[in-house]
């Protein structure tokens, strides 16, 4: 991996985001209501050939919705731990498979969906002055996690690093392929990410999140999700992603604070030797 | 610069430098700027203390300059704008004379700042053999074969160390892809003498040639204590390794990189030899073998080395971000800003070279010959002759030289990024 691989999946990312797009779109927006499973802004570059990348992301959700809303637990003092999985196929494509899993007072350990994600990349070869690359997701989750059970997203990623500077935007777009959804469009959720390099190890800077609403019909601002997190990545080493931040949702539709955390390794699984 | 040599007659070398087009496959069109307007630059034959005149036509859009790289030039005309050297502005010539010295396997080059630009100084095609032919020449072979290994198409990508360094697209030996150039033509029974100059401009290369070992004679031209046949050869930037080659196993081979994807990206050629047809045949080594020491005498403890004085250098790197390169120090300073210790002249001096960083460092002295002493943290040795030396990440070198040649002395890592962020030094004699 290369400069970039210390955001390597911890870019700009919410592939969760059926939730907001669910209330919004119901206008049973009474709280904030985003299942956060994988909080991350989406690097542009992938996982080498003959790499899995095995990742915990863990969020906790100290301030958020109390109430249930069709049938959907609330998100107050949930805790998700979510495994993901990346596996390189050659130099400019990868694929990521997800089990989210969420544990809650009353509710107990629970598998709450997964989803796989296919992504390809600009090769190196094309010599862009930016990264470029187009992740797709989909996957199922449990009607009480969400009333939207299967959903699609594409994302596409831009990222640039400038000296000590970091820049990744990541405009997602979804839609609802089975529930209440299913017949609302395309939603616009998207993302991005400021970092600056204080020392070759650790790195600090802003993520935003947001769910502005249907294309075509934006949310009011009450009705957006807007998630604003201060991080902190930690680039110890090339086989290492650490990443942690706090967030806080300042519209009534976001949950108001958010602790994540991402811990990431890396298993170079194939038979390398010196020559190859 | 000794005054121009303005005559009618004809000079003895002409070099002139221009934009081309490389071709290192028909799928291939690489936009550089070369000499006489061909990669590598024209074979330059000379012979050892005969003085030649250069002339030097830069028809290119930058101010150029050459390199006579492993000579004992004085410094204005050694090809080095640190050492004092003009530079030679585009549409202009210039013309001088130059004794060869010492005999062996040299080279030239230009010697450029590229910056970010990764199509300038090194980066280009704008290298060429020079070979100085001794007084007397002992060497036993049947014919010579010059190869130059180059890498074309850099980008800056993040290295596993979170450091920018260059990825090539293209990899070539005399300038075309493996397959696509002609091979080289063989006489079973020949003995080969063959030149291998890696004249990348950051990377190490790894040779072999299948079915068939190297004895190795000379290292950066100058003969080695003790000859060996290896199975490959490994060249730093800027190093060169002549090897005779005992053409013995009749078919069509691959001379080529070890490692897979440098010569998927095209590093070899085909030696066929006379009447032999077919595929050629590549046999893939499974490990990367080398070491400077097989070359050496095992030192004994000499007085000459108690009479170096000692000069410590200590290289590493400040950091600039993930997404910029690192500026490179020697002794906590960067070029402009590195010391400038004063040799005296006569006196022999011993480079003690720590390299604390992650990379390795292909180490160059101008205008001098060295004797490696130390390297990759194995035993003294002696006798090994050198002007480029790898200095490995995390490990210390020593080499020794007398100072015998006076003049502004460019010390440098002869990788071009690293040279561009300040890895270099300048000895100045008293």
């Amino acid at each position: 991996m290369h400069s970039h691989s210390r955001f390597n999946c911890i870019g700009v990312r919410n592939p969760w985001p059926f939730f907001p797009i669910l209330f919004m779109l119901l206008s049973i927006r009474l709280a904030a209501a985003q299942g956060n499973y994988e909080i991350q802004v989406y690097g542009a570059d992938t996982v080498p050939p003959k790499n899995l990348m095995v990742e915990l992301h863990s969020n906790y959700t100290p301030i958020g919705q109390t109430k249930f809303i069709d049938g959907v637990y609330p998100t107050n003092h949930q805790e998700h731990e979510t495994l993901e999985l990346t596996e390189g196929i050659n130099d400019w494509a990868e694929v990521g498979f997800y089990v989210f899993t969420s544990e809650q007072d009353g509710h107990g350990v629970q598998w709450v969906g997964d989803h796989i994600r296919p992504r390809v990349r600009a090769p190196d070869r094309w010599h862009l002055p930016v990264g470029l690359s187009l992740s797709t997701e989909v996957g199922y989750q449990r009607a009480v996690y969400s009333t939207d059970t299967w959903t699609w997203e594409i994302r596409p990623i831009i990222d640039k690093t400038s000296g000590r500077w970091y820049f990744a935007f990541n405009p997602a777009l979804e839609r609802t392929l089975h529930g209440p959804d299913v017949k609302q469009g395309l939603g616009f959720s998207p993302a991005m990410k400021v970092s600056f390099d204080f020392t070759p190890k650790i790195s600090g800077g802003f993520e935003y999140y947001a769910d502005y609403g249907r294309l075509g019909a934006i949310d009011s601002l009450h009705d957006q999700q807007q998630q604003i997190f201060a991080v902190t990545d930690l680039n110890v080493s090339p086989k290492w992603e650490i990443n942690f931040g706090v967030g806080l949702g300042p519209t009534a539709a976001t949950d108001h604070l958010i602790v994540k955390g991402i811990l990431g390794r890396r298993f170079d699984w194939g038979k390398k030797s010196a020559v190859d | 610069m000794p005054a121009p040599i303005w005559s009618a007659t004809a000079p003895d070398v002409s070099l002139q430098i221009a934009p081309c087009t490389l071709e290192p496959s028909p799928r291939h069109h690489i936009r550089t700027v070369a000499y006489n307007g061909q990669v590598p630059g024209p074979l330059l034959r000379m012979r050892q203390g005969e003085e030649q005149t250069i002339e030097i036509h830069n028809g290119s859009d930058d101010r150029e300059i050459v390199h006579w790289h492993g000579l004992f030039l004085p410094s204005d005309i050694d090809g080095a704008m640190e050492e004092g050297t003009p530079m030679v502005a585009p549409g202009a010539s210039v013309r001088y004379s130059l004794i060869p010295d010492p005999p062996g396997f040299r080279w030239f080059h230009t010697h450029t700042f590229a910056g970010k630009d990764l199509n300038k100084g090194q980066y280009s095609g704008l290298h060429g053999f020079l070979m100085i032919e001794p007084r007397d020449n002992p060497g036993r072979y049947d014919r010579e074969v010059f190869l130059a290994l180059h890498d074309w198409g850099g980008h800056f990508e993040g290295g596993d160390d979170g450091y920018m360094n260059p990825v090539y697209d293209v990899s070539t030996i005399n300038g075309k892809m493996l397959g696509f150039g002609e091979p080289v033509r063989v006489k079973q029974g020949a003995r080969v003498l063959v030149h291998v100059l890696n004249s990348s401009p950051t990377e190490v290369h790894w040779i072999a040639f299948a079915g068939h070992g190297f004895q190795v004679i000379a290292l950066d031209g100058n003969p080695v204590p003790q000859t060996q046949t290896v199975s490959m050869l490994r060249l730093a930037p800027a190093e060169r390794v002549s090897a005779v080659v005992e053409m013995n196993a009749p078919g069509v081979w691959v001379l080529g990189e070890v490692r897979k994807h440098i010569q998927n990206s095209g590093m070899g050629i085909v030696i066929e030899y006379a009447g032999a047809s077919g595929t050629p045949v590549w046999r893939q080594p499974e490990n990367l073998i080398w070491n400077y020491h097989q070359f050496a005498f095992s030192a004994k403890p000499v007085l000459q080395e108690e009479d170096a004085a000692r000069i410590d250098l200590t290289f590493d790197s400040k950091f600039q971000g993930h997404g910029n390169e690192e500026l490179w120090r020697i002794n906590g300073k960067t070029y402009p800003h590195t010391d400038e210790p004063i040799l005296t002249a006569g006196r022999r001096y011993r480079l003690v070279m720590k390299n604390e960083s992650m990379d390795d460092h292909p180490m160059h002295l101008h205008r001098h010959t060295f004797e490696v002493r130390q390297v990759d943290g194995g035993p003294e040795i002696a006798g090994l002759m050198k002007d480029v030396v790898l200095v490995p990440a995390r490990t210390t070198a020593e080499v020794e030289f007398t100072a015998s040649n006076p003049g502004r002395t460019l010390f440098h890592c002869h990788q071009q990024d690293h040279m561009d962020r300040g890895f270099m030094m300048v000895f100045r004699y008293a």
